[in-house]
């Protein structure tokens, strides 16, 4: 029974991660209606940054959380603003082959600047054992940092003007439109918390999973499963995608090997998609 | 909206149009137009990922390709017969897409009209750019290729300056039982990848064969950003040993995940994590107990012919281009795959293909990689091959005994 | 809409030009050619269900990758070449009609996600069934003997014959009921059910139409290579890429596609010649160009100069 409760520990502290890694996806995936294949490319970004602050000057990666959210804040508002709001309406094979188009950009300017070098932040705090249990301290802090954000960003979608706004956008565009929301600039915004999203997710993951621009497409693939399977542009839907992928492919790893782990996630997202396209959680109100 | 946009742009698109006719035409002008100029050097092309999955393994053999060239190049060139005859290095980024490396080679030979290829990392792509070379005989030679699937289908134009990868698992399990007689039990997890899961396989293999249990065996996919379940399992079966095989990045994750659920044993091997100073680095403390294998160690003190007499001449000169970086097996097999075709050309004197590709065959030399013969699938003979371990952070050698540098030490709690 | 004269003699151009390549050209050449006509083949085939239905599918690099592996398997049991490819196209087109019958039920978004991950299961299974498929090692297949000149020609006549086969299915399509159904639920899926249109077999058989000739092409693929592998064989980048080259020509119109792969091939060829560190920057720099600046593709250009548009 002991190794049964570790599974689920480690099911459940990749499962926040996946969540954090997820939601910034899932809101602009809900809102604008925009795959968006630079998200990957977002998260190693971010998690660059942080190494480099780190590595080059010292700063802990806590300090960096803000600084790294407001750089891909602006950058996301910047390239919604600039690129993509021009065919934001266009159907989904114009923005996702937009949007590759801008990650293949990305991707070979990071590739070119950091080289694909797998770096990471050497924190390692140690791990606290709980009973049979073994939970490392630094994906503790990293799951906390992920309920902790993703948990933020409901309440800001919940609480806030602009979230309001954005929550109208998502569920009728031309009716905000008549309420006087300038949606080019909510798109914008929704761009930029999903850029910004993204590279906090970075943040964390620099001291829990090697960074590198060989992980991108990796990334977006979580992204893809953890949206589909909790339910789209809804925050707890991230939240409930993450950790059910995460406790699946726990349990799969485990009972068929590691090989199998990834696929049953796959298959897990396919069924789901079948059975109940809009998620376990369902398409409530787009919080 | 849409609309609107539209049509202000068609108003401008002829313009458009003619560039992008013009760029077009310029392709196929330059893909055709390639002018069979008189022959005034030798010609190496060389497909490489300088970007994608495997970008940093195909940066380290464009350095040193680059430094053997320059280096023969400053001292005349090479000798064809009694003339010396320059040496031109022609690369291409395939991308780590194996479509674009057998595309790449092909208009390397084509367009290029190269003598050599060199293969690129990695024994998959290794196979796919063999092919090319042997439909074209053109003599091929990988540097970075270990697995023995790669040099038993019958391309006999690929040479192989590695060793079998074979050699790697025998000595090894033979040399920790020897340290650490309590080693009963072994754990492997291996990368689902043509030489990580060779190696898997073989480690497997090899310790069952010298009677020890294997407790636990699974191969990861590709794409895998998460060990934890699988380290669990190996932790519930308690090995003596845990031997994961894959590349840094993954190996990196599988040692800090390891750390962080208490998983570990008496002997912890990683191949080819320490092999690369990439993984020391991102381990950090991490790294320290961890062993495993290498086909060469810059400790090592071979002596002969070519561009860089001794081990030391190379070092100085890595140390000097890379401003103090060590260099790992890749630099050094690949640095020492020129001298193959150096030696070739020397003793045959000519250029015609069918006399190189026999001349290649029959390399009998010694470098500063050590010896390069090759056996009859074209791959370099087994020799004692380096086990190193990461002592204090920097390498140690354990095996062979005559560059000996430490003892094996175990795995720190 | 129906292709006029025009579309049919650039594609005779096109065919002609790459046919012609071994007169002239040499080998590389060729294998561009070859390569050209089996990324055309590609585009043509995504072309009915991504541009007559709408259905923004990403499933090519799953049929591509499995014709490889059938046919490497049939060939390794000892089937001769050609019919271990025909072999190949059957069984993948079963298998598209199958699979389609489910995902189909699927729209917009969530059809494009569920067709990506068709691929990435493919893949991991393809990868994790090792008994059968050498799992990561790879399979290696015969290679053909004759000189690397015929063995170039060989392949590029093949790559050819199933590009004009897919462009003479689309013609067909194009001109018969099927066609005008797929446009109709491009148009309005419901109003087309309405009217009495049975949209599921419909898009069933668009869906079969863009897997066979992906499959033909993967297996003479395997053949001409001489060595697959699960990554090489389902790659995500081939996925996004054949719509890419199909927008780029003009979705949806019968010569668009092969237009744009020839052009996209062509483009990647001056980029990766002349640019080592940033081809791959100054592709995604060329696809948003392209969606800004040529959204109806490459067609629409001529298309509206030959009406006497604003020019």
């Amino acid at each position: 029974m002991a190794i049964y409760s570790q599974i689920l520990a480690n099911g459940l502290m990749l499962g926040a991660l996946y969540a954090c890694l997820a939601v910034g996806f899932s809101l602009v995936w809900g809102v604008l209606n925009v795959i968006n294949m630079l998200h990957g490319s977002f998260i190693i970004l971010g998690g660059y940054l942080t190494w480099f602050a780190w590595h080059g000057w010292g700063i802990h990666p806590i300090v960096m959380l803000p600084v790294v959210g407001a750089l891909l804040f602006a950058l996301g508002f910047a390239l919604q603003k600039l690129v993509i709001n021009r065919v934001v309406s266009a159907p989904v094979l114009t923005t996702l082959t937009l949007t590759f188009g801008l990650d293949m950009i990305l991707y070979n300017v990071m590739t070119y600047w950091f080289t694909a070098t797998p770096r990471r932040v050497q924190l390692d705090l140690g791990a606290v054992s709980l009973g049979p249990v073994t939970l490392p301290v630094d994906r503790l802090v990293g799951t906390a940092l992920a309920l902790v954000l993703t948990l933020a960003l409901y309440a800001v979608m919940r609480g806030s003007n602009i979230g309001r706004a954005i929550v109208a956008v998502r569920m009728d565009r031309s009716a905000a439109e008549l309420m006087g929301i300038r949606t080019e600039r909510i798109y914008a915004i929704t761009f930029g918390i999903g850029a910004l999203m993204a590279g906090v997710a970075g943040v964390v993951f620099a001291s829990v999973f090697p960074i590198t621009t060989n992980v991108t497409g990796t990334y977006l693939g979580k992204a893809f499963v953890v949206c589909v399977v909790g339910g789209l542009g809804s925050v707890p839907g991230a939240l409930v995608g993450g950790l059910v992928l995460g406790l699946v492919e726990s349990l799969a790893g485990h009972w068929f090997g590691p090989q199998q782990a990834i696929t049953a996630g796959f298959v897990l997202m396919l069924a789901i998609l079948l059975t109940r396209p809009t998620g376990l959680v369902g398409v409530r109100g787009y919080e | 909206m849409f609309e609107r946009d539209l049509r202000r742009r068609a108003a401008s698109t002829p313009r458009r149009t003619g560039l992008l006719a013009a760029a077009l035409l310029a392709a196929l002008a330059g893909t055709a137009a390639a002018p069979a100029l008189a022959q005034e050097t030798i010609k190496i092309g060389a497909p490489l990922a300088l970007t994608g999955g495997l970008a940093d393994e195909g940066h380290k053999q464009d350095l040193v390709w680059k430094m053997w060239v320059e280096k023969v190049n400053a001292a005349g060139g090479l000798a064809v017969g009694d003339k010396k005859m320059k040496v031109e290095l022609i690369e291409y980024d395939y991308q780590s897409e194996g479509q674009r490396a057998s595309q790449l080679a092909e208009k390397l030979i084509n367009d290029d009209k190269v003598q050599f290829l060199f293969a690129p990392f990695g024994s998959g792509h290794t196979k796919i750019v063999g092919g090319v070379g042997e439909r074209y005989q053109v003599p091929t030679i990988a540097c970075v290729a270990s697995s023995e699937s790669v040099f038993d289908q019958s391309l006999k134009h690929l040479f192989g300056t590695l060793s079998p990868n074979g050699g790697m698992t025998t000595a090894m399990v033979k040399m920790f039982k020897e340290k650490f007689p309590d080693t009963k039990t072994i754990a492997v997890l291996g990368r689902d990848d043509v030489f990580p899961k060779s190696m898997a396989e073989g480690i497997a293999k090899a310790a069952e064969a010298q009677g020890l249990t294997v407790a636990y065996k699974e191969l990861y996919p590709v794409g895998t950003m998460d060990h934890a379940a699988a380290l669990s399992s190996i932790k519930a079966a308690k090995p003596d040993w845990i031997y994961v095989s894959g590349y840094t990045q993954d190996l990196i994750l599988a040692r800090k995940q390891m750390q962080d659920l208490g998983v570990t044993a008496p002997i912890v091997t990683m191949v080819t994590g320490p092999s690369y100073k990439e993984f020391t680095e991102g381990l950090g403390k991490l790294a320290d107990g961890i062993t495993s294998s290498s086909w060469w160690h810059h400790a090592t003190n071979y002596t002969g012919q070519g561009v860089w007499p001794t081990t030391a001449d190379f070092y100085k000169d890595f140390q000097a281009k890379t401003k103090g970086a060590d260099p790992d097996y890749v630099h050094g097999s690949c640095a020492a795959a020129g001298e193959v075709i150096a030696e070739a050309l020397k003793r045959t004197g000519s250029l015609d293909k069918a006399k190189l590709r026999d001349a290649i065959a029959s390399t009998d030399i010694q470098t500063f990689y050590g010896p390069i013969k090759f056996g009859p699938t074209g791959m370099n003979l087994p020799r004692e091959l380096p086990i190193i371990q990461v002592q204090d952070e920097t390498i140690k050698v354990l095996a062979p005994a005559d560059i000996k540098n430490a003892e094996l030490i175990a795995m720190p709690k | 809409m129906r292709s006029g004269p025009l579309a049919y003699a650039l594609l005779a151009v096109g065919i002609l030009v790459l046919a012609s390549t071994p007169l002239y050209a040499d080998n590389y050449v060729v294998r561009t050619a070859a390569i050209v006509a089996m990324y055309g083949a590609l585009a043509t085939s995504w072309n009915f269900i991504g541009g007559f239905t709408g259905y923004p599918s990403f499933s090519t690099a799953a049929f591509f990758g499995l014709g490889c592996y059938v046919g490497a398997i049939c060939q390794r049991a000892g089937v001769p070449m050609v019919l271990a490819w025909l072999i190949a196209t059957l069984m993948v087109g079963a298998f598209a009609a199958l699979l389609g019958a489910i995902i189909l039920r699927l729209k917009g978004h969530y059809f494009a996600i569920g067709s990506i991950a068709v691929v990435e299961v493919c893949r991991l299974i393809v990868s994790s069934w090792s008994s059968l498929t050498g799992g990561g090692d790879g399979l290696n297949l015969p290679l053909l003997t004759w000189g690397p000149e015929q063995v170039m020609r060989f392949f590029l006549f093949v790559m050819l014959a199933i590009l004009i086969l897919s462009l003479i299915a689309t013609a067909l399509v194009d001109r018969s009921r099927l066609g005008f159904g797929l446009r109709c639920i491009h148009q309005n899926e419901d109003a087309a059910a309405m009217v009495g249109i049975d949209t599921t077999r419909y898009k069933v058989a668009a869906y079969t139409l863009s897997a066979v000739f992906c499959a033909a092409a993967g297996a003479a693929y395997a053949s001409w290579t001489g060595y697959i592998d699960p990554t090489e064989s389902f790659q995500i980048l081939m996925t996004v890429k054949v719509p890419v080259m199909a927008m780029l020509g003009g979705a949806g119109t019968l010569a668009g596609p092969f237009l744009g792969a020839a052009a996209f091939v062509l483009l990647e060829e001056v980029f990766w010649a002349n640019f080592l560190d940033w081809n791959r920057a100054i592709l995604g720099v060329v696809i948003v160009l392209l969606v800004f600046f040529l959204p109806g593709g490459l067609l629409s250009l001529a298309r509206k100069r030959s009406a006497g548009g604003p020019a």
